[in-house]
């Protein structure tokens, strides 16, 4: 699975994570999402939903989608309806700023992680990785 | 299987030298709860305190709400498989304290816990300013990290409700209600003429600070499956959701379902009350093919001719609740979705993530946008600190007068996806 | 405390002044209630009272709205109104229209309370429910009663300065904007009220209708794409410069027809977009973003595509009525058919 992701976190736990490959760009949340589309539009598949928790994307700077990490045959038009639905969604939201303090900035990265750790544990489920670290999420309990 | 509740009702809270119910008063004492959550050695320190219905409280962060229940007949024991062993429970008898709740609050994670307010708008607006409420305020050990936190707090709350329960045990209660589901082939002669009639159960289930636990297995974990719906009254289904205090379900939520409830109230007359299925909201998209094709096939093994599915949540449950429609409704099964909405502040916007047309009969829990400014109350239990940045706040929400000015969603069971309030949109 | 004062509009048939034959009438203003407007009194009791009753033929109103407008709101002002109120027009459209475009108008242009009622099939509703307050009515006079019933209550709370509740509390089309309310029941018994009659195959009212889905099944793919006669249509509002027709910048109820004969490209010079929904600095700095003429001219020269078709097709997409714009599309494809386009590139903003 590809991750892209614009938390530091993310690369730092899964870079080296069998099966992943971690997408790191320091981007905003908006720009993440468009970036996602991108990968959509050139054939990738969307493995985990775009708006994973319940921070609204309002109250968060973070977040890790998981895709296909080849290309596939076809363009996969229900990817690009889910991420078009949710760039939607992220700009809708946008427009009732909240500020987001610096000091929340490590547990929004934490919960971040924590999504795309639970979707990175069915991953692991459905195909077993050689060699594999224990799941996830139950390493990550202490920051 | 066959339920008894006992109620035994609560008017008012107040410390005590022994922890017991008379007359209707609920005494506790401090020590012993303080003892009992000290006991956990996670926990630094814990302060007791007590709000009831009208007073000039606020409580916050809140991060659970749970009923004190006990089980006086029948197997297993309160909240099975976290704090009693694991036993098939929701037979037998169970007394309840109606009318008192044990309310955790901590700041697990900087932001997103709930307001509850005893009295003013805000009262209004949350299910638990009717209830004697039982705070505990939790700090625990530096450096603990967020999941440990997070179940620490969890388990105080619950051990608390035990605890309290318990005084229920040998008192004869002032009201009884039986709640009883038969087999499904005996359920169908019982009822030959009566639609069949399932409730879809999704669970919030994405990580941290977003689980739901059944049985104490983690519902991320779980295929779709099959509950008597009396089970949940014994606390077979707890929250370890903190996130999104207007939609999340808290523990009492699960144990006073109100869709388990309002079924059973027509079960017999209008319809026939046939099952509960509970599944999951995943992160990752094969889950959700997964559990959705799985709750739809379940409900057409069991003949269902109409189901009413419950979210929880917003974004990606939407995408989940709309499968879940789709896939029931292309079985021949009439269905109704509860949600609740995001249309912004002022109401205009869409109010879903994701959208299908059968789901064409849609109650909702109202708009969570919406704006409210909550009077100055003369007391905080928690911390106001984290007001300015609960989902739902700003920075620029808190006035010089006192009165702070957020979107609903920041309160406690305002849009309850399971139909908890009497909140709704048009 | 004196009555607040209130003026009602109403067409030539409920002034009693004729039927379609009369509908060619002028604005007129006569003193005091008239006709529906003599309903209200009872309701209004001592709050308020109709001091003047504006009234206009259907088809003169249709036919010269801008002057309509202008003649009645200028009889309205003299009247000195703290609150206006049309109709009700139950399935009547033209007045319906009527009623909600001086409803509009007066709400604009005189800053009061203004109300109106029809029924929500009458085109007026589509139109206008979202820029005032349509109390909901049956779909003939024989709602009359409950319509006034339902219109004096909402008039009443707007003099009074009440909030306004949710369109199920106070009667009214919904606005498109989602407002709580408090119901009686908690969702979870509002949830097995709706199933059981959606069991029984009784009707029922969801508190959420989706989104509409106006599904379009595709077309199979263009087989030579490099032979085939594209043309372009879009709802950006690229239009030549100066508007020639008019197209309104939201809400459109009409389009153009561009030449593209010997065009290149779009020049800032020459074309502009109409649109009033969004930043139109990109687009006025080059329309090609919008419509991609230039592309297309290209492609054609490369011989990737066969020809583009000689016209445009524009119209605003800002607010515009689902039935008008696909009323425009059903219109200019017989053209596109006729002349043998086999594709057409749609593009929004």
């Amino acid at each position: 699975m590809k991750v892209l992701t614009n938390n530091p976190k993310v690369l730092e736990q899964f870079h080296s994570y069998p099966a992943v490959t971690v997408d790191y760009r320091a981007v905003s949340l908006h720009e993440l999402m468009v970036l996602v589309r991108d990968f959509v539009h050139a054939r990738h598949r969307l493995l985990t939903h775009p708006l994973s928790g319940s921070v609204k994307p309002n109250e968060t700077l973070y977040k890790s989608i998981g895709l296909t990490e080849q290309p596939e045959d076809q363009l996969c038009l229900e990817s690009l309806n889910l991420i078009e639905q949710s760039i939607s969604t992220v700009d809708r939201f946008a427009r009732i700023r909240k500020d987001i303090k610096e000091e929340h900035h490590q547990d929004l990265q934490l919960v971040d992680l924590t999504l795309i750790s639970s979707a990175i544990d069915s991953l692991a489920a459905a195909k077993p990785l050689p060699g594999t670290p224990p799941s996830g999420s139950s390493r990550l309990s202490s920051t | 299987m066959r339920l008894e509740l006992g109620y035994i009702h609560i008017t008012d809270i107040r410390f005590g030298d022994a922890s017991k119910v008379e007359d209707g008063v609920l005494y506790v004492n401090a020590e012993e709860v303080e003892a009992l959550v000290l006991r956990d050695e996670r926990i630094t320190s814990v302060k007791v305190d007590m709000a009831r219905p009208g007073e000039s409280v606020r409580i916050t962060p809140v991060k659970d709400v749970i009923e004190p229940r006990v089980k006086v007949e029948g197997p297993g024991g309160m909240f099975p498989g976290v704090i009693s062993p694991v036993d098939t429970v929701g037979s037998g008898k169970t007394h309840v304290l109606k009318g008192a709740a044990v309310v955790t609050t901590g700041t697990i994670v900087g932001f997103q816990e709930g307001i509850l307010d005893m009295s003013g708008v805000g009262a209004d607006y949350t299910p638990f300013s009717k209830t004697n409420n039982l705070v505990l305020v939790i700090i625990p050990r530096k450096g603990l990290g967020s999941h440990e936190h997070e179940h620490a707090v969890r388990e105080a709350g619950l051990k608390t409700a035990v605890y309290l329960g318990e005084l229920a045990r040998e008192l004869t209660p002032d009201s009884t209600e039986v709640f009883e589901t038969l087999p499904l082939t005996e359920g169908v002669k019982q009822f030959p003429d009566l639609p069949r009639v399932g409730y879809v159960q999704m669970l919030q289930s994405q990580g941290l600070l977003h689980d739901t636990y059944v049985y104490g297995v983690d519902a991320k974990r779980i295929l779709p499956t099959l509950m008597s719906p009396t089970e949940v009254m014994d606390g077979a289904i707890i929250s370890g959701n903190c996130v999104s205090a207007c939609d999340k379900n808290p523990t009492y939520v699960h144990q006073n379902n109100p869709i388990v409830h309002d079924l059973f109230a027509r079960h017999g007359k209008d319809l026939n009350f046939a099952a509960m299925i509970i599944t999951n909201e995943n992160v990752y998209l094969a889950d959700k093919i997964r559990s959705s094709d799985w709750t739809s096939n379940l409900c057409a093994f069991l003949s269902l001719d109409g189901v009413i599915i419950s979210e929880e949540g917003f974004g990606n449950p939407d995408t989940d609740l709309m499968m879940n429609c789709r896939k029931i409704t292309d079985k021949g099964i009439k269905t109704v979705v509860i949600t609740d909405e995001y249309a912004g502040q002022d109401g205009a916007s869409q109010s879903l993530a994701d959208a299908h047309e059968s789901a064409d009969a849609l109650v909702t829990g109202g708009n969570a946008n919406q704006v409210v400014t909550l009077p100055r109350m003369d007391k905080i239990i928690g911390s106001e600190e984290y007001v300015g940045i609960i989902a739902g706040g700003w920075d620029q929400n808190k006035h010089e007068d006192g009165t702070i000015t957020v979107e609903i969603q920041a309160i406690t069971g305002a849009t309850s996806e399971v139909g908890f309030a009497h909140l709704s949109a048009r | 405390m004196s009555k607040k004062r209130v003026v009602h509009y109403i067409n030539q048939f409920f002034a009693q002044i004729g039927g379609e034959e009369m509908a060619h009438v002028k604005p007129e203003y006569r003193e005091g209630p008239l006709g529906p407007g003599l309903a209200f009194g009872p309701a209004f009791g001592d709050h308020a009272e109709i001091v003047g009753t504006v009234i206009c033929g259907d088809s003169y109103f249709n036919e010269n709205m801008e002057e309509a407008k202008a003649e009645l709101l200028k009889m309205i002002k003299a009247a000195k109104p703290d609150l206006f109120i049309a109709g009700p027009a139950f399935n009547a459209g033209r007045y319906g229209v009527a009623c909600g475009a001086i409803s509009e108008a007066v709400k604009n242009e005189l800053g009061i309370p203004v109300l109106t009622g029809m029924y929500e099939e009458n085109p007026g509703a589509d139109m206008f429910k979202s820029a005032v307050y349509i109390v909901s009515t049956r779909n003939s006079a024989v709602g009359m009663r409950d319509a006034v019933k339902k219109m004096s209550a909402l008039a009443l709370k707007m003099l009074k300065d009440e909030p306004i509740g949710a369109s199920s509390e106070d009667h009214y089309i919904p606005q498109g904007i989602r407002v709580n309310l408090f119901e009686k029941d908690r969702g979870s018994k509002r949830a097995v009220d709706m199933l059981l009659k959606k069991l029984k195959d009784q009707p029922y009212v969801t508190e959420y209708p989706m989104p509409a889905f106006d599904r379009v099944d595709p077309q199979p793919a263009v087989k030579d794409i490099r032979s085939a006669k594209i043309a372009l249509v879009t709802s950006g509002g690229i239009v030549p410069k100066g508007n020639p027709d008019h197209i309104e910048s939201s809400s459109a109820t009409k389009y153009g027809r561009y030449d593209l004969e010997g065009v290149n490209y779009l020049s800032k010079n020459r074309y502009a977009t109409a649109h009033g929904g969004y930043d139109p600095s990109y687009a006025n700095e080059d329309p090609d973003r919008v419509v991609p003429v230039d592309m297309m001219r290209e492609f054609e020269k490369e011989e990737k595509i066969g020809s583009l078709y000689r016209y445009f097709f524009s119209t605003v997409g800002n607010g515009t009525a689902v039935k008008n714009a696909k009323a425009f599309a059903e219109e200019f494809s017989k053209e596109l058919i006729e002349e043998n386009v086999q594709a057409v590139i749609l593009t929004s903003t």
